[in-house]
This record gives C-alpha cells, sequence and structure tokens, in this order.
C-alpha cells in the first residue's frame, strides 16, 4: 500500500521536473495541466488515497517552483490564489470520480464471476443429475430383475418348471455379476477422479498381463478365435501390472460385449522408437464415425440398438494408460471392425536378469 | 452321507456372508461353525480344532493377518482368507503370513468349493508323502525321477525353469506369492527381485503352455502370484 504512495510522491516529483524543464516555454496555468494530469493518474491507477496525497503535494510544489518568486512559498500576485484553490477543488473532484468508476466497476467484476459461478454450479447440478439418473437406472435395473427372479422362486405355490427355475436362477446370477463389475467400475472411477490412483511400477513381460486378462475372460471369450502373436523379444516395461491388466481385460470385455459372438479378436504389440505400442482389434461394427474419441468419455454409451454398457470401461482405461504417461485412442479400420490403440513410454532401463546356462 | 463331512470354521462378521457360506458348505457336507469377531474365532478354532477355517480380512476386531498369523503360531490347518476386490496387498500379506489361498468376494459356490478342496488335499498331502507325479492336461511331471513330458515327449528346462515348475506343480491348485516362489527358487535374498521371476515365468511358458498369451497352465493372480491350476479346473461359475 505505501508503496502506491510513494510513486504517487515520484510522479508529482517528475511532473515537477518536467515542468521545471519547460518553464520557458509555458505559462503559469499549463503547467498546472502538469500536476491535474498527475492526479488523474493516480486516482485511476492507485485510487482515492493516493491522488488525495497527489492534490495536497500538488498546490505547493506548483507554489514553490513556478509562482513567482520562485523558490519560496511567498505569493507575489493574488491571481494565483485561485489558481491554487482551482488546481485543489478540480483534484479532489477527479479524485473522487475515478475512485467512484473504479468501485463500479470492480462491482461489476464481481457481479460477472458470480454469474459465471451460479451458471457453472448450474451446469454441474445438471450433469450430476444426469449422471446420478444413469448411474441409478444401471444400479436398479440388475436390482429389479434379480428380486423378480427371486421371489417368484420363493413363491411357495408357484408353478413352475424345472427349466423356467434354471432360467431364474441364471437371471440372478448374471444380474449379479453385472451389478458387480458396475460397481467395481463407479469405485474405480472414482480413484481416478479422487486422484487417488498410486501407480506402483514393477517391470514386467506385457505377455503376461495380457495373458492374465484373457485368463480372466476366458468364459466371456468362449469359442472366440483370441490371435495374440506377441513377440518374445518384447522389452520388459515398467508398469503397475495389476492397473494395466485392467486396461487389458475392459479393452478385451468392451470387444466382447459390442461385437458378435464368435468373431475373431487379435492383440499385437511391438516396441518401436522408445515406445511400446499395444493394439486390441475386432471385427464387430467399428465405431459410431465422429465418435472415436467420445467413446473414452465418462458415460458415454454405444448408440442404441447395440449392447449396453454403463460407459465407465473405456474412460476408466483412458484414466490409467494417462496416468502412465501414455495415449489411447480408437478408430475404425478400414476392413471393418475397431481398434483401441495403447502406446506407452519405454523409460528408463530394464534392469537385467542373470542368464542360465541352458539345460 | 454316513460319515461327518470336515469341519469348517468360517470366521465373518457379516450375518448374510455367514448365511450363504453355512447353506452351501453343510449342503455338499461339510459341517459348519461359526464366529463373527476374531475373538470368538480364536477360541472356537482351539475349542473345535476344525480343519478349514474361512476367515474374512474385514473383521472389527482384529486385523485378520494378525489373526492368521496367531492361528498359525499354533496351528497347521489350512487358512483360507475371503477379501474384497482391490486388496491384492492384504491378500498378499496374508498369504506370506501363512494363510494357504484366498478368495476374492465377491464369489461362487464352485470356486469356493474348489479352494477348500485344494486346501485340505494339500493339507492331507503334508502329513504323508506328497505326490511323486503331478499330470494336468497335457503335462506330465514327474518329481521323483526329475522328469517333465509334454504330450509324452521330454521337455528340456533349465534348472531355475525346473524348481519353478515342479514349486508351483507340487502346490497344483493353490496360490503362490511372488515372495514366497523367489524365496524357495532364487533364496530369501531375492525375495524382491520380482523381475527373475516374471521372465522365467514368461520362458516356462512358452515352454509348456501351446499358446503362452493365453495360459491354461500357469495363471497369472494380478497383483498375488501364480497358480499352477488344478486338474478340477477351470470351473465355471
Amino acid at each position: 500500500m505505501w508503496r502506491r504512495y510513494l510513486a504517487t510522491v515520484a510522479l508529482v516529483a517528475l511532473a515537477t521536473a518536467t515542468g521545471v524543464s519547460l518553464r520557458g516555454h509555458l505559462a503559469a496555468p499549463d503547467l498546472v495541466m502538469l500536476y491535474l494530469l498527475v492526479v488523474c493518474v493516480v486516482a485511476t491507477q492507485f485510487g482515492r488515497g493516493p491522488s488525495l496525497l497527489a492534490c495536497a503535494l500538488s498546490v505547493p510544489a506548483f507554489d514553490y517552483f513556478f509562482v513567482p518568486p520562485f523558490h519560496t512559498f511567498v505569493v507575489a500576485e493574488e491571481r494565483y490564489l485561485l489558481t491554487f484553490a482551482t488546481l485543489f477543488v478540480v483534484g479532489l473532484l477527479v479524485s473522487a470520480l475515478t475512485s467512484r468508476v473504479r468501485t463500479q466497476e470492480r462491482e461489476a467484476t464481481e457481479r460477472e464471476k458470480r454469474t459465471a459461478a451460479a451458471e457453472l454450479r448450474a451446469r454441474t447440478e445438471e450433469m450430476r443429475s444426469s449422471l446420478l439418473s444413469a448411474v441409478s437406472h444401471d444400479l436398479r435395473t440388475p436390482l429389479a430383475a434379480i428380486t423378480g427372479a427371486a421371489s417368484t422362486l420363493r413363491e411357495p405355490h408357484g408353478d413352475i418348471s424345472d427349466a423356467q427355475r434354471a432360467e431364474l436362477v441364471d437371471t440372478i446370477c448374471e444380474e449379479a455379476e453385472r451389478l458387480e463389475r458396475f460397481v467395481m467400475n463407479l469405485l474405480e472411477m472414482t480413484r481416478l477422479q479422487a486422484g487417488a490412483l498410486e501407480v506402483k511400477r514393477e517391470w514386467v513381460p506385457l505377455e503376461e498381463l495380457v495373458g492374465s486378462a484373457l485368463t480372466r475372460l476366458e468364459a466371456r471369450l468362449e469359442g472366440r478365435p483370441v490371435h495374440a502373436p506377441l513377440p518374445a523379444d518384447l522389452p520388459l516395461i515398467s508398469v503397475d501390472p495389476v492397473l494395466l491388466e485392467q486396461v487389458f481385460f475392459n479393452l478385451l470385455e468392451n470387444a466382447a460385449k459390442h461385437t458378435p459372438p464368435g468373431s475373431p479378436i487379435e492383440i499385437s504389440a511391438r516396441a518401436v522408437d522408445g515406445q511400446m505400442t499395444l493394439e486390441v482389434s475386432d471385427r464387430g461394427p467399428g465405431l459410431p464415425a465422429g465418435e472415436e474419441a467420445r467413446v473414452f468419455e465418462k458415460f458415454y454409451r454405444a448408440p442404441p440398438g447395440g449392447a449396453r454398457g454403463a460407459g465407465l470401461g473405456l474412460a476408466i482405461c483412458r484414466g490409467i494408460v494417462e496416468a502412465h504417461g501414455g495415449t489411447i485412442t480408437a478408430q475404425t479400420r478400414p476392413e471393418g471392425g475397431a481398434t483401441f490403440r495403447i502406446t506407452l513410454p519405454l523409460t528408463g532401463e530394464a534392469p537385467s536378469v542373470p542368464a542360465e546356462l541352458p539345460a | 452321507m454316513s460319515a461327518p463331512g470336515p469341519l469348517v470354521l468360517v470366521i465373518e462378521d457379516e450375518p448374510q456372508m455367514r448365511r450363504f457360506l453355512r447353506a452351501s458348505l453343510t449342503s455338499h457336507g461339510f459341517q459348519v461353525v461359526e464366529a463373527a469377531s476374531a475373538k470368538e474365532g480364536t477360541a472356537l478354532a482351539t475349542g473345535h480344532n476344525p480343519e478349514i477355517i474361512l476367515l474374512d480380512l474385514g473383521l472389527p476386531d482384529a486385523d485378520g493377518m494378525a489373526l492368521t498369523r496367531e492361528l498359525r503360531g499354533w496351528a497347521r490347518m489350512p487358512i483360507i482368507v475371503i477379501s474384497a476386490r482391490g486388496r491384492e496387498a492384504d491378500k498378499v500379506e496374508a498369504l506370506d503370513s501363512g494363510a494357504d489361498d484366498y478368495l476374492t468376494k465377491p464369489f461362487g459356490v464352485n470356486e469356493l468349493l474348489a479352494r477348500i478342496r485344494v486346501a485340505l488335499r494339500h493339507a492331507q498331502q503334508a502329513r504323508g508323502t506328497a505326490e511323486a507325479v503331478v499330470e494336468i492336461g497335457a503335462l506330465r511331471v514327474d518329481l521323483g525321477r526329475r522328469e517333465v513330458t509334454l504330450d509324452g515327449k521330454e521337455l528340456h528346462l533349465t534348472p531355475i525353469e525346473y524348481r519353478l515348475l515342479t514349486l508351483l506343480a507340487s502346490h497344483a491348485g493353490k496360490v503362490l506369492t511372488h515372495r514366497q516362489i523367489l524365496n524357495e527358487v532364487w533364496g530369501p535374498g531375492h525375495a524382491d527381485q520380482t523381475h527373475y521371476l516374471r521372465v522365467y515365468m514368461a520362458q516356462l511358458r512358452r515352454k509348456i503352455e501351446r499358446d503362452p498369451a493365453r495360459p491354461k497352465l500357469l495363471s497369472t493372480e494380478p497383483g498375488v502370484g501364480y497358480r499352477f491350476r488344478d486338474r478340477v479346473e477351470p470351473e465355471k461359475r
């Protein structure tokens, strides 16, 4: 704050110095303008307090340097008293006016900020409620199926065949499994968004992670040709094995969900230019044109008609891959089907494993 | 059933989980005693001498890991821990503290029975003599004659590959943590060198699996370790 007053004093001194150097060319009333200019500048830039100081300093400075006799505060002619008064009053008015303008301006900015905040709140609220309705729908549908099937089975006087009974039991198991996946994904997403994701890097062969995901999905991939010709000489990669395995699991599960049963899935990998690239390709309907980037958005859903998912799996993939400093993209292949491509930087030097004599 | 089935001690605080375990285990011929807390569990373990313990890691009155260690202090019966997904570190700690296997919630009855069967079988083998020959699919591991064959053809394994395979095969169906395997095969000085294990595991899979990227014999348990698949697996839920 005191800097502003110091600057004010400096500006008045500057005006005085300028005036002194121009004294031969300008009349005293013109020199008054210099001081008024300083008052205006100070009032707009520094506010009311410094501008009052500028007024207070201008009058004696003008008197001392520009009113004859020079270099005294003695005033020889009475008309200069009017000049002093005018200078002082105009200075006060300017300072009052500008500081009022400043206050109004500040208020306007604040009002704008408040409006923007309110708008953002409204948008967030809207998003949250649509999200909530999507989530509760995804939770309620399997719950409704489970409750319905279970209560039918419990009905003592019901007349249901063995086949119907088996179907109801299957419904309960499948829907419970779906519910579990959804809750797991929600938790994972929450962890990702809270920034609570801890990447515990270890040196691993990619093949192990792909293999583990394929094993976990064994039942879901039954009857599908899966080609995973991973080169034997792929370097080890430093990643969080549990998280990256989840990425492969989600990608493969996604492929299994959105492509016809029995259609093939291909997995390929290569290490080029300090970067590991891994692709999961399918022979399904591909991605809706123009939506290739949107599929990684949270709660994005495939257009109606296709398989239904909660729209979290791919968003989780992106979160995990990005936490590893990598990228994930999707495109429709010219020959049909979709390809999901992950790139991960190959950083650091893989530790060596002591060689062993062959048997 | 003429003879009473094996006695299972269930230590689990959630009543609905106890109800599910009681119903499914008794319907498969097991006898069940239940405890809702660690304190009660310890008392029942001492009093009933169960043949196997199912222990939930999320008990309110004690840390499951500490309880595992305490039970292991005096009891040899198998302990299977139950825990939620995403708690891999807890499972590893419980296994390294002496638990025999784990189940991840939610699990189906087939998975539960398979784990119990494997654990009981290994407990029995530990008392008597271990099986000399392990046969799974096309793979045959003759531990006595130190011979490994695939489709009848002898496989040439390096000493480390052989030790790795026989360790896992002699614990068929049971999970082994990274640390446990590293300790056994490379020695305690290498217990943190998980990349050794991963590299040799990949090498071994290339020799014994038809498609090493889709292993059928040696499965990876993400964040925990490896499991040589039991002959009764894979089962459908």
